[in-house]
């Protein structure tokens, strides 16, 4: 998958994050994030340092759109940074990466573990930067894991999909 | 100095990733602690108007009630003109309606933007209502749009006053249910029952005196308690706020500078 359709994938799915993600209003706790998607299936060919920049950038954009300045962009920094050492962890054939990463391209298995920690590390981080304290931490792990949940479905689904 | 070089070398990474996320979290100590600024946030023009665009086409779905609300509306008004018919004062306060172009109510932060900004002389600190009632402050001001901190933000504290009794007391919401808030700083001794109407203090010049905020559901006072728990049902429904008046008090300025003299 070249850049240009990284790009085009990354604006169609954020205008889908904030006009249709960001307006769910499911049992007070679902804040699915879907845009992570797009950080998690980018392929590795670019250096890890340039990888931690583009999560700078997409977490900012993110942010401006939800009032909540250096939320997303804390979070999507530490996504970038620990996305390769997890794809070491679950992956053989580094080979592979070069293109997007999905189910076709590492594997059902290795997809899956992959992919509930990245969103589950990327959720945690933004409900807790949000909370900002320690006195809503039930909500706050209620919250991470209701969202996560339907970001996965989310994921995967869009994965099975696009491998086809 | 080699081998600092190339310890550098071998965690560059590392450096990369410490640096840019210390970045990230002075914005957000930067966005908890002080005014933002418009560009970063969605009193953005661009964002602002997308999230207008998108509201245009929701709005449809609401016209009944929107119409319903106005008319009411309409009509407490005219009431009221008649009433004022009689006195000729000079207004010191004026009312600027606004329309809501995005809002989010089921966080603990949540932030509500305006379609009003500095072109129409909207100022950071300016009150917000709605016909039902108080609705919160503007935080964030840009051109053509604002961001408004509602009372449905952990952050708020609004002043009150019992409209029986004036007993004043704050107002602060404690992020489970956009449709109560708790009421603090009421002591003892003074007599709580549910029922009681909670209005705007007027102490502070955001809010003119008077302004409806709600009404108490329960209140809760154990052997030994020095503070009453209250619970109030607020009046204003956030999960259908469409349209909003920003308050402009002409005395406003006067009165900060008045009181920061005093510090």
């Amino acid at each position: 998958m070249d850049w240009i359709k990284q790009i085009g994938r990354f604006i169609v799915v954020m205008v889908l994050q904030v006009l249709l993600f960001n307006q769910l209003q499911l049992w007070g706790v679902c804040h699915p994030y879907v845009y992570v998607l797009c950080l998690l299936m980018m392929p590795i060919t670019l250096p890890h340092s340039v990888d931690m920049v583009i999560g700078a950038v997409v977490g900012l954009l993110m942010d401006v759109c939800c009032n909540s300045l250096g939320i997303h962009t804390a979070s999507c920094i530490l996504v970038m940074f620990l996305r390769p050492y997890l794809i070491a962890a679950f992956v053989n054939e580094k080979e592979r990466l070069t293109e997007q990463i999905s189910i076709r391209t590492i594997g059902f298995e290795a997809f899956i573990k992959y992919a509930v920690l990245i969103v589950m590390i990327h959720h945690l981080a933004v409900f807790m930067l949000a909370a900002w304290s320690w006195s809503h931490i039930g909500f706050v792990l209620a919250e991470m894991v209701v969202s996560s949940l339907m970001t996965l479905l989310l994921i995967i689904g869009y994965s099975i999909l696009s491998d086809q | 100095m080699q081998n600092l070089l190339k310890i550098l070398q071998r965690y560059s990474n590392f450096l990369v990733f410490l640096i840019l996320e210390v970045a990230a979290f002075l914005l957000i100590v930067y966005n908890n602690a002080a005014p933002r600024s418009h560009v970063l946030s969605t009193a953005n023009a661009f964002i602002a108007w997308q999230y207008e665009q998108e509201n245009e086409v929701r709005g449809y779905f609401s016209l009944r009630q929107a119409n319903d609300q106005l008319a009411a509306e309409n009509a407490a008004l005219r009431n009221e003109i008649e009433s004022m018919k009689s006195r000729e004062i000079e207004p010191a306060m004026q009312f600027m309606s606004a329309k809501v172009v995005q809002m989010t109510t089921d966080e603990l932060h949540n932030y509500l933007t305006i379609n009003r900004g500095a072109k129409d002389g909207v100022i950071r600190g300016q009150g917000v209502r709605n016909a039902e009632g108080v609705v919160g402050i503007v935080r964030t001001v840009g051109s053509h749009y604002s961001v408004v901190l509602p009372v449905i933000n952990t952050h708020t504290h609004i002043s009150c006053r019992f409209s029986k009794n004036d007993y004043i007391a704050t107002l602060l919401w404690d992020g489970k249910d956009t449709r109560f808030a708790s009421l603090t700083d009421v002591a003892a001794h003074m007599v709580v029952n549910a029922g009681d109407t909670i209005v705007t203090s007027g102490l502070s010049p955001v809010f003119p005196e008077g302004i409806p905020v709600g009404i108490v559901e329960n209140s809760i006072l154990h052997t030994g308690d020095s503070y009453h728990s209250i619970r109030v049902r607020l009046n204003t429904d956030f999960k259908r706020l469409k349209h909003v008046e920003v308050i402009q008090n002409r005395s406003q300025n006067e009165l900060e500078e008045l009181q920061h003299g005093l510090d």
